[in-house]
């Protein structure tokens, strides 16, 4: 809704805004969907005045066909795949974090999902170099893990420091503040978050269910709205912006007792590509070899499965280990060669 | 208002029927005719997309790839459009189509493109004042036979909330627009397809019984819209079948049933299955 107000174009001054107001035609929609002959008399102004002010009013106001031969060069020159840092979950993602789309990550307590998030961001900011802004709705940030995770990449303090500063914390703890932090970022172009001039490639909001379920239940009309909110500059920030955003979200059991993830149907259609997480139980078929060469380790095997893709096949599932971050890099060799080495004997 | 030759031509040239536009989804030879509208319905991660990306590359395609080589509109609400999906099934299609001798694949895929417009909306009054916009496009471009709107409810719960207590004005944004488009409807003669997300959880339970498909499916919109549909596609996955191999994982089934109200009710039960190469019907 654009309310109309004087000087928004040429030919609108107060007189007119008054005599629209008077013929109750009050927002740009009114003045574009009436019958401009009818308005023309009523408020005595020439037809073609009005039918000017109406041309430019719309061409401000509607959003512009871009052809899609254009289109898709933009894309092609602007689209990053981020890659997670992890090989099965770039596996999954067909190589990584597309900017310009939502990813999620949905699991029950302990799944991995803000550890994955933290190896993102780690990765991003440290082997790709760029920007990350990290909302925190939990309280679940830790810097010390984060650091952790840097120490096993470079043994260089400075580097190390250079990367934390890269990462952009935001915490927030209920929905109006997320959404109030989200448009700040869209409204100054992501530019605050920036630091030393590199641009802001990824977004990571852990996790949206923390703020949004709440809202939720009864009579919800409220409830869904400002999640759709959410939704929705979540969806502008990564395609205006060309940023990957990567959002977490909880699970719940449907009647027949298959995970899924939360915030019900009419959020299942946001993210584009969904992840779901599970803990590995012991004896599984293919993880229990694993988990007998590494006994310490058993705990952070976690599987993934992809629920979403319009890129993949769906139901495809990998099997990784979230102390990966933590490793260093001979280390992920040698895992990467075993692994290799597991998936050519099965 | 005064039109030029060329828009009075526009308007009122026959544009080009896509009754033909997938004979395996409508029932006998009753596809959307000029100025109808099928919606397509289904929960999530039912092929909706996939199926517009579907009739799109039919339309877009040129004639000796098996196209009908039209210009399409398409309006996304939902930010959904994967551009890079888009060309991959139009590569396929162009690849197994032509010969490879047959000019270059770049400038081919280059023209299918070029008959493809995106607009993407991020509110239901920028929603209808885009609509209002397009006017001009629908009357310049004779080419211009369809319009796909994906969605047309993603700002349902946002009208909900803004209308406050009054339903008639939580449902003004897209009557508004529904008014709209009838009109462009009857004026451009063009077809219109427009998803639309299932609000309510099917419970999986009940899956077989009649009782609980109407009602998660009924429709939710408001009445000018659903006056509108001619057509209605509903968009349902087979359960999967856990434990499944990869190969029946990767052929999972997705089925379309298909009630038309022109005329004579009609209906059809269609399935495919999603490839590389986009759709499959089976």
């Amino acid at each position: 809704m654009v309310v109309l107000r004087a000087g928004m174009c040429p030919g609108l001054d107060e007189d007119l805004v008054r005599d629209l107001r008077a013929a109750d035609v009050k927002t740009v929609e009114d003045l574009v969907s009436c019958n401009l002959e009818e308005l023309a008399q009523r408020c005595s102004v020439s037809y073609k005045a009005l039918f000017a002010v109406r041309r430019v009013l719309l061409a401000q106001h509607s959003a512009f066909p871009v052809s899609g031969a254009d289109l898709y060069e933009e894309l092609l020159s602007s689209t990053a795949i981020l890659s997670t840092g992890n090989p099965s979950l770039d596996k999954l993602l067909d190589s990584g974090l597309y900017t310009g789309e939502i990813t999620e990550l949905s699991g029950g307590p302990g799944s991995g999902k803000s550890q994955v998030c933290f190896g993102v961001a780690v990765h991003v900011s440290q082997q790709l170099k760029q920007n990350v802004i990290y909302v925190d709705t939990t309280g679940g940030f830790t810097a010390s893990r984060l650091l952790q995770m840097l120490q096993t990449e470079t043994s260089d303090k400075e580097e190390q420091m250079a990367a934390l500063q890269r990462i952009r914390v935001f915490r927030v703890f209920d929905v109006f503040s997320l959404l109030d932090c989200l448009f700040g970022l869209c409204s100054d172009g992501l530019q605050q978050a920036s630091v030393g001039g590199g641009s802001v490639k990824a977004v990571i909001v852990d996790s949206v269910s923390a703020v949004v379920a709440p809202l939720l239940g009864g009579k919800h009309n409220e409830g869904m709205s400002l999640m759709s909110q959410v939704a929705g500059v979540l969806r502008t920030m990564a395609k205006d912006f060309n940023v990957a955003a990567l959002v977490t979200n909880y699970v719940t059991r449907s009647s027949s007792g298959e995970l899924q993830p939360g915030l019900g149907v009419s959020w299942s259609h946001i993210p584009r590509t969904r992840i779901l997480l599970e803990r590995l139980e012991e004896g599984t078929t293919a993880a229990s070899s694993a988990a007998a060469t590494a006994d310490v380790s058993r705990s952070s095997l976690r599987s993934a499965t992809l629920i979403k893709s319009s890129r993949q096949p769906c139901l495809i599932r990998e099997e990784f280990d979230l102390q990966w971050w933590s490793r260093s890099k001979d280390q992920k060799t040698s895992g990467l060669k075993r692994k290799r080495e597991e998936d050519s004997d099965s | 208002m005064s039109e030029s030759g060329a828009q009075v031509l526009a308007r009122t040239e026959a544009r080009r029927c896509l009754t033909d536009i997938e004979p395996r989804l409508f029932p006998g030879n009753g596809g959307p005719d000029h100025g109808e509208v099928v919606e397509v319905c289904g929960p999530e991660r039912t092929g909706k997309t996939e199926l517009l990306y579907h009739l799109l590359c039919r339309c877009v395609l040129p004639k000796s790839a098996g196209g009908l080589e039209v210009d399409v509109m398409f309006v996304d609400t939902d930010y959904s459009l994967d551009m890079f999906r888009l060309v991959s099934i139009i590569d396929s299609r162009l690849t197994r189509a032509l010969s490879p001798s047959a000019g270059s694949d770049e400038e081919v895929l280059r023209s299918c493109l070029s008959r493809l417009l995106v607009v993407h909306c991020s509110s239901s009054s920028q929603l209808l004042l885009t609509l209002h916009f397009l006017e001009n496009s629908f009357s310049s471009r004779p080419g211009l036979a369809l319009l796909l709107i994906d969605s047309i409810s993603a700002f349902y719960w946002l009208d909900r909330c803004e209308g406050g207590a009054s339903f008639s004005k939580q449902e003004e944004k897209l009557s508004k627009c529904s008014e709209l488009l009838g009109r462009l409807l009857r004026d451009y003669r063009i077809t219109v397809f427009a998803t639309c997300h299932a609000i309510r959880r099917i419970h999986s339970g009940l899956s077989s019984s009649s009782f609980s498909s109407s009602d998660s499916d009924r429709p939710y919109l408001c009445r000018s819209w659903q006056h509108l549909v001619t057509h209605r596609l509903l968009c349902s996955r087979q359960a999967s079948t856990a434990g499944g191999s990869k190969e029946q994982r990767m052929r999972q089934i997705f089925t379309v049933h298909c009630s038309s109200s022109t005329g004579t009710k009609a209906h059809r039960i269609s399935s495919f299955h999603v490839t590389d190469g986009g759709v499959d019907f089976t």
